[in-house]
Parts: structure tokens; sequence; C-alpha cells
């Protein structure tokens, strides 16, 4: 044993010899060797906010099927109690709303089920006509009634839908007007009424409610907590419509969900696959369904959707040919695992935008973040050009704010804080953060500069920022213990506020109101400003908005929110997301829109000419 | 030492005698010291920080001040105070110099524009997603990987032998509900159990998964504690032992026990190795050391993303892992055959 450590100890100082004197000079990245991965980048700058990645010029064919992959899969298919994304997107092809957004205004009034609409002239009442040539997927016609259901589902204290229920908090009253015009009304002229008021799927009322449970009880019963609580039927067709066997048809033999859309509801078999097949009686492909995108509702004769948890294997799925369409893939796997000419000639991949935006959000409440220079210090100590150029492939798009950068709401004005760790020290040193007790780690009043970064488990990108922050802040003294949670104790601890910095994703829309996210009333209680940014000026803009109808005096408000978020840094806002996706090449009519997930896929078909079709 | 066979040899003597034979156990042996080496010497193998360096007229030990600072409370110099003597080298003036370890950089340092690089002259193992060293990072992941085969394994051979010799000793009530505390142990899968107590936990941390496996591991040891003792507690001596009216508790731990350590011994080698495979699938899971801290699992898991693109992500770190459950394993097989009697030639 001696003998082998005098013998490594030799080998050692040799080493290091040699190590000291040799040369050691690196290659360094350049923009080319990181690279131009060949596909599609989407851009939605200006009025044009319809993308198509590959035009064909030809109309599009009836035909064909599309086998997708995604991630998770939903715990549910009722639209009104999921939580999950996928089932809102599995549920939004089968159901249809009132309205929903025209696609070449981009604004929240395209006639679906209803023919036509009015607003009252206080603002508060909504009127609906309902088409008349409406039917459910089993032939019986949708009316009024239905409608009429839908909205008291929602209102029903009982059903599972609190986070949906909160929307419509302000209904008053709803009712209808014969078998085909319904109205609703509300108690304040919020902004985003006509898109929530409109945008609710419309459930079938004969399938969901068969005995008519609910026909005895108004809307305003079901907003009295008197009449809810001794009425037992209300609970009890709550708990019939929290279990209904249509919110989870599973297996082979189970009752299709019924709908209105222009996809039928094909199959769910759990942990594997969902299944949706065209509606060839689809009531709206008479008329223009979709101007401008999908004018006969739907072409693909079946929509096939995967459940594939890893990455790896749905990219391994796609290069085998077992599924045709990935949405999401990382980013290191559309730069530099799917580059070779065999991949690029038979896949056309794409990076589209999607409305959400990650950040790190900076406990305001924590003695380390109560201080806005620190955390506008915090945002200059992160590197955000050269960690969206290295790490996120350069696809993320930079923000200043919250609100969408392809919106009206966004503030072009404004510049982003720069990368100037100088600066930053200075400013966290006027704040007081200074080593006194020279033992290396800032401190001030006897609290040293030591906080928990909080990962979500399965976030590699959140995981790579803080293993970087944790490095440069140790730096300047300042000491970072990352924690990885498992999801479901990172949310829980986010709703109660326990946590000092945090790395998420903000999933918005086209036009959002910032009330839930940056109000003070939404601190504690599990609101959702769990940050606690607190700013008496910003209380006031965000609720003087939410009532002002007038578009261009919000957005000015909302610009000047804007400055306020961007002088407080209440979060490091970070990007707005690109996903990179890939398709194969068969498909056409492929075109990517503003709004959430990206992509829909009615406008698809397969062209009949196989591979190889023009571009 | 072969040559020279003395008339009377001591059983130590016999025993490594026995042990040279076997030429494999002799060569994993010496690769054993090397990452006993590697272990002990890890912060000179590969660190950021020179060994030796000359700055503005005097002359520093900055990875000696290191521990210093980790573990008797020093503090870094005001030049020094954040650590980045890289960018130090800009401002050197005639006659400065600094000696740095063999690999120069960090567990933890990164450089987003090296990412990702095969190997090459600079980073000999090549780097990560983050553009860390590889290398640096297998050096330090073997202080963890080693740190929790020996601990884990120490915990629990106290836990098994007192159990065990407890259980052999006694006998009778004792016996009976020692064995059944064993028996309710190994059903449980060990690895389920270990994700199900880690998954549980406030915080990651090496001590932890050091502790669970130890807690989790002993069952084997007991057993073969308490069979030994079975065997022995009849002897001549032991019972002289009790004639002269020692105490149980001298009886056990100084005439019984010494005799049946050795086969321990032999199970513990065989549990390090073992233990650094547990280890090393939790990491990769993601439940084992908290995701600053190098390890040769953390390194294997975060490779399985850039495949196929990042090959000495997931080589290197398997290799390392691979040699040395190996050599541990072999090291144990070599020790069981030189202390089995009746191998002997």
């Amino acid at each position: 044993m001696r003998k082998s450590f005098i013998i490594q100890f030799t080998l050692l100082i040799l080493l290091i010899i040699y190590a000291n004197i040799g040369d050691r000079s690196q290659a360094e990245l350049t923009e080319d060797t990181l690279g131009n991965a060949g596909g599609v980048r989407v851009e939605l700058t200006g009025d044009e906010k319809i993308f198509e990645s590959s035009p064909t010029g030809r109309a599009p064919e009836k035909g064909g099927t599309l086998v997708m992959a995604q991630s998770a899969e939903p715990e549910n298919l009722n639209y009104y109690t999921s939580t999950s994304a996928a089932a809102t997107r599995f549920l939004d092809y089968i159901y249809e709303p009132l309205l929903d957004y025209d696609y070449e205004t981009w604004r929240y009034d395209r006639p679906v089920v209803a023919e036509s609409f009015e607003i009252s002239e206080d603002g508060l009442t909504f009127i609906y006509k309902i088409r008349e040539n409406v039917y459910w997927h089993d032939g019986q016609q949708l009316t009024a009634e239905d409608v009429l259901f839908s909205i008291k589902a929602i209102l029903n204290p009982f059903v599972d839908d609190a986070p949906l229920r909160t929307s419509y908090s302000k209904v008053v009253n709803a009712d209808i007007d014969g078998s085909f015009v319904f109205h609703i009304s509300c108690s304040e002229t919020y902004f985003r009424n006509q898109e929530i008021l409109g945008g609710f799927a419309i459930m079938p009322k004969h399938i969901w409610d068969p005995q008519g449970l609910m026909d005895r009880y108004s809307v305003a019963d079901l907003l009295n907590p008197t009449v809810t609580r001794e009425e037992a039927a209300i609970k009890e067709f709550a708990e019939a419509f929290n279990t209904h066997p249509q919110g989870r048809p599973v297996g082979d033999d189970a009752e299709p969900i019924i709908g209105s859309g222009p996809w039928l509801f094909d199959k769910w078999v759990t942990g594997d696959h969902m299944a949706l097949a065209r509606n060839d009686n689809y009531w709206g492909a008479d008329s223009t369904y979709i101007k401008n995108y999908s004018e006969d509702g739907a072409y693909l004769d079946k929509i096939i959707t995967k459940v594939i948890s890893d990455a790896t294997a749905r990219l391994i799925a796609l290069k085998a040919g077992e599924i045709d369409f990935v949405p999401r893939m990382r980013a290191i796997q559309y730069f530099e695992q799917t580059i070779t000419p065999d991949f690029l000639e038979k896949f056309q991949k794409v990076s589209y935008v999607v409305p959400a935006y990650s950040y790190i959000g900076w406990n305001n409440d924590k003695p380390y973040f109560s201080d806005k220079r620190v955390r506008q210090a915090m945002t200059m100590l992160i590197d955000r050009e050269a960690y969206n150029k290295y790490i996120a492939y350069g696809m993320g798009i930079p923000t200043i704010g919250p609100f969408y950068i392809f919106g009206e709401q966004y503030n072009h004005e404004l510049e982003r804080w720069p990368y100037d760790p100088q600066r930053a020290v200075d400013l966290i040193e006027e704040a007081g953060w200074i080593d006194h007790d020279g033992d290396g780690i800032r401190d001030k009043d006897g609290i040293p500069f030591n906080f928990i970064f909080s990962v979500s488990a399965g976030s590699t990108s959140s995981k790579y920022m803080a293993l970087m922050l944790k490095e440069d802040l140790r730096k300047v003294g300042i000491i970072v213990n990352i924690r990885q949670l498992e999801w479901s104790v990172y949310v829980e601890n986010l709703r109660d506020r326990q946590f000092d910095v945090v790395s998420l994703l903000w999933i918005g829309g086209l036009e959002t109101d910032p009330y839930q996210i940056w109000h003070s009333d939404n601190i504690g209680d599990r609101g959702s400003n769990y940050i606690g940014f607190k700013n008496a000026e910003a209380d006031s803009l965000i609720e003087n908005a939410r009532f002002e109808l007038d578009k261009g005096k919000r957005n000015a408000m909302y610009f000047r929110l804007q400055e306020i978020f961007h002088e407080e840094q209440p979060y490091t806002f970070m990007f707005f997301q690109r996903d990179p996706g890939a398709y194969l090449k068969e498909f056409n009519g492929v075109k990517w829109i503003p709004i959430r997930p990206g992509y829909k896929l009615y406008s698809w078909w397969r062209g009949a000419s196989a591979m190889g079709s023009p571009l | 030492m072969m040559n020279q066979i003395a008339p009377a040899r001591s059983y130590s003597q016999i025993v490594s005698s026995q042990f040279n034979k076997n030429k494999l156990a002799v060569i994993s042996l010496h690769v054993i010291y090397v990452l006993l080496f590697v272990f002990i010497f890890a912060d000179f193998l590969a660190n950021d920080k020179p060994i030796v360096m000359h700055y503005k007229g005097s002359t520093y030990f900055p990875v000696f001040r290191e521990y210093g600072v980790n573990w008797f409370g020093m503090n870094w110099q005001d030049e020094f105070k954040s650590q980045q003597f890289k960018i130090l080298e800009d401002r050197y003036e005639e006659g400065d110099w600094a000696i740095y370890p063999v690999i120069p950089f960090s567990s933890t340092e990164y450089n987003l524009q090296v990412k990702l690089q095969p190997p090459s002259m600079a980073h000999v193992f090549g780097t990560d997603e983050l553009g860390r060293d590889v290398l640096s990072q297998m050096i330090h992941g073997a202080r963890v990987s080693l740190l929790v085969g020996f601990v884990a394994v120490a915990i629990y051979v106290v836990i098994g032998v007192f159990l065990g010799a407890l259980a052999g000793f006694y006998g009778g009530i004792m016996d009976i509900i020692i064995q059944r505390m064993i028996e309710i142990m190994i059903t449980f899968p060990r690895m389920f159990l270990i994700i199900t107590i880690v998954a549980v936990m406030e915080t990651q941390s090496i001590i932890n998964i050091m502790i669970i496996l130890g807690l989790t591991g002993w069952t084997g040891v007991a057993r073969f504690t308490r069979g030994e003792f079975l065997k022995v507690k009849n002897e001549d001596y032991v019972i002289a032992a009790k004639a002269l009216g020692y105490r149980d508790f001298r009886t056990i731990f100084r005439h019984v026990l010494p005799n049946t350590l050795t086969p321990v011994l032999v199970t513990a080698t065989f549990g390090v190795a073992a233990a650094i495979l547990i280890e090393s699938g939790l990491s990769f899971l993601g439940f084992g050391a908290p995701p600053e801290q190098a390890t040769w699992g953390s390194l294997l898991s975060s490779a399985r993303d850039t495949l196929p693109t990042g090959w000495w992500l997931t080589t290197f770190p398997g290799l390392a892992i691979f040699i040395t459950v190996t050599v541990y394993n072999l090291v144990g097989e070599g020790l069981r055959d030189a202390l089995d009697p009746r191998l002997k030639q």
C-alpha cells in the first residue's frame, strides 16, 4: 500500500508539471458551430399572425391519419373538472364554445355555436343567438337549453371546477329566451367578459343531466348559498357530474363522448393513446368554418395522440415512423440530434411560438429580496443572453414583462436590464448587503445572504439555471442552495409561499389580465401572487384597466404597469418560449397560430402524393 | 515474501500469501489504492484554484486555504474573496506565477462557450451541457461514491454485527425477535424502500443516502454474525469466559466477536460495491445527491438527454462505476478464498 501511494504521488507531481507547462488552448463554440437546425422559424410579428410552415398552394384533401405524441395523459376527460392542459387540448376538438377567436383580427368574436351576439348598452348583459342547425354527435339538436345547462354546471358550487368557476364569479344571472336565445349578465364590465362568457365549452344536457335535475334551479339559485345548501338535488347532480362516465370513457365498450365539434371521440386507452375521428356529419362543414384557416372543418380522418412521457423515447418513436408529429422536443434534440440529411428530408422541423414565458420569481417578502435594488441586481447578475444562446439554443424570445410579446399589450419601449455584474454588486452593497463579519458571505442585520433556489425535479432547464446562478453568486459572496422538489410538493410550497426563489413558466394568452398574478389582493390565501408583489400604483392600474373597455386606454395603463414591473423586478423576466417540433413532410396545411398550443389540427391534411411533395 | 517460508506463520501472513496467489484480486486491490488516492487528493487533482501561487510579492497556497475556510473557520485573503484565480492572471505583475492542479477546473465551474465538447487536450474526458469538465466531476464524484460505499457499509456492519451477536449469543426469545425483524426487512425490495424513504425526505444530501443505505442493509451481516456466533458460542474458550464470571458484554465483544469478524469483512467488501451501485442508481433517478454535487450516477443521468451526441458523458462515468464495482467484488472474492481454510493448499 505504501509503495502504491509513493508511485501515485510521484505520478501526480509529474502530471501537475506537465499540465502547467502544456498548451491548453481550447476550441470555443462560435455562431456556426452552434448550428442551424434546418427548420422553419415561425415569426408572428406585425399583423400576420398565421404562419404556414409548408405551403403547397393545393386544395386540401380529406383522408389520412395523424399520430402525434404528448408527454402527459389527462387525469380525466371532463372538460370542467379536469385541470390538465392535455385534457383541454383533446376536448377542444370535440366540444365547441359560443364564440372563438377570429383568425384574422384575433378578437374573440368569431361565431361558432352562436350565430350572432349583442351586448346591452350598459355592457353588462350578453345576448347570444344560437344557430338552429347545430347537432350533437348523437343526432340531437343543440339548443339554448344546453348552453344554459353548461353554465349551470360550471356555477354549481359542488362541481369540482373551482379554478374554472372563479372566472365566472361576476355572473349574476343567465337564462334562455325561447329555444335559441341565451343571455347572461354580469355585475361588472370586465374587458375579458366577451372571451369568458362566450368561451366555455357547451356540453349536451340530455347526456349529462337526463333527469333534468338542474331544471328546477335558476342561475340565481345556484349563486345563492342558502339555496345550494338546502337543496339536495344540486349536490346530487354535482356528484353525478363529477364522476359521470362521459368524463372517463376508458375501454372499448365505453360510451363515446358526445360533443358537437368537427371531430368525434373515438377511443381512450389509458397509458397508451387517445383517438379522434372526423365528424362527417359536422353541422359547420357547409358554411365556412374558420376563415383563412380551415374552411371545411376538418380534413384528417383520424388523430391519434400517444402518451410518451420521455423526450428521448418520443424522438425515437418519430424516427421509427411510429408517430408523425412531435409538438415539443428538447432544444438539444432539435439542434443536434435531428440534423442529418435523412431526417431533414423526411421531416419538417418547426420552431413556433407559444404564449408562455419563463421567469425567476424572487419572494419579495424574504429579507434578501425585499429591496428592489437587490432584485434589479439579481437580474443583472444573470447572463440571460448567454443562457438563451447556449442552453436554450436561442429559442427564447427575451421579454421585459408578463404580456405576450406578439400581442398588443406588450410595451416595446422598455430596454431589458443588461448583464452587468459590477453594477449589480454596487447595487447590492448600496442596499446594505456587505460582508460585515469577514466570512466571505454578505450579510445584513445579522442575516447572511444565503437562500434556497427551488427547482422542480423534472426541469433540466431550471436546474441548469440554478447551477449557473449558484456558481456566479458564490463569486460575489452570496450562497445559493439548490433544492429539487417533486412537482406536487413544489406547487404546494408555492401556494403556501414557502420558498425563496423559484423558476417557472406562466402560460398566458393573446390578451391577459394581470389581476390574478400581480394584484396585492392575491397575496396569501393560496393566491397566484405568491411572490408577494405589492405596489399601490400597480394595484390601481390593474383595477382600473379591468373595467376599461377602450383598448387604447387600457393598453396605456398596461404600458405604465410594465414600467413599474421593470423598475421593481418582482420577477426576472426571462423569455417567451419557442417550442421546437417536427412532423412528417407528407402533411400539408400546417399552420401556426399565436394562441395555445400554437397549432390547431383542423387545417392539417395528408397529401396523396406521399413523400417528397413540393414544399 | 513468497520464497521465505518461515516454519511458523501468523494467521495474517497465511491469509496474505493466499490472497497474493490470486493475481486478479491483487490488481484490483491496487485499483482500489488508486481510487483511495483520488478520494484523498481530489482537490489537488482537479480544482480551479492553484496549489501554489506567487502573487504581488507573496506566496499563497489557495487549495490548502480552501480546507482552512471550509473546515477551520478561516477566511479568504481580501484579494481572493471572489475565488476567481484565473481572472487574476490578467493582473499578474512581473515574476508572478501559479501552479495549478492536473485538471485546472473545479467540478462546478461552468463555461457555456465550451459546452458539450468531445474529449480534447484541454478537457480530457470532454465537457457536459454547461461546459463543465467531465473528468473533474468524475474525480469529485469518486469522493461521493467511495464515501457512500464506506460509510453506509460501516453503519450497517455495526448494526448487523450488534443484532446478530445478540441473536446468536442469547438465542431464545431474543433470537426470535431479531430473526423476525430481519425477515420483515428483507420482504421489502430494497431499492423501492430506499426510494420511498428518500422521496419523503425534505432535503437531498449524501448523508441521508448513507444513513438510509446503512439502515436498510444490515440484514445480511446480522444473519452472518448470528450463524458464526452459533458456531462459536459452545467453544471451550467461550465456556471458560463464562465460567470466569465475565459479564455477557465482555464475553460477546472481547472473546466471541473477534473470532467471527473475518467472514463479515468479506461481506462488507461486497457491500461496498453494492452501495456504490445503489448510490449511482439513485443519483441517476435524481433521488441521490443534490444537483450541484457531481456524482457518477448523476453524470450518467444528465448524459441520457444528450445521447447520441455526447458519448463521452456516458462512457467515462459508466466505466468508472463498472470498474469500481468490479474491483471491490474481485477483492471480496479474493479475500473470501484466502480466508476459507478448505481452499488452503
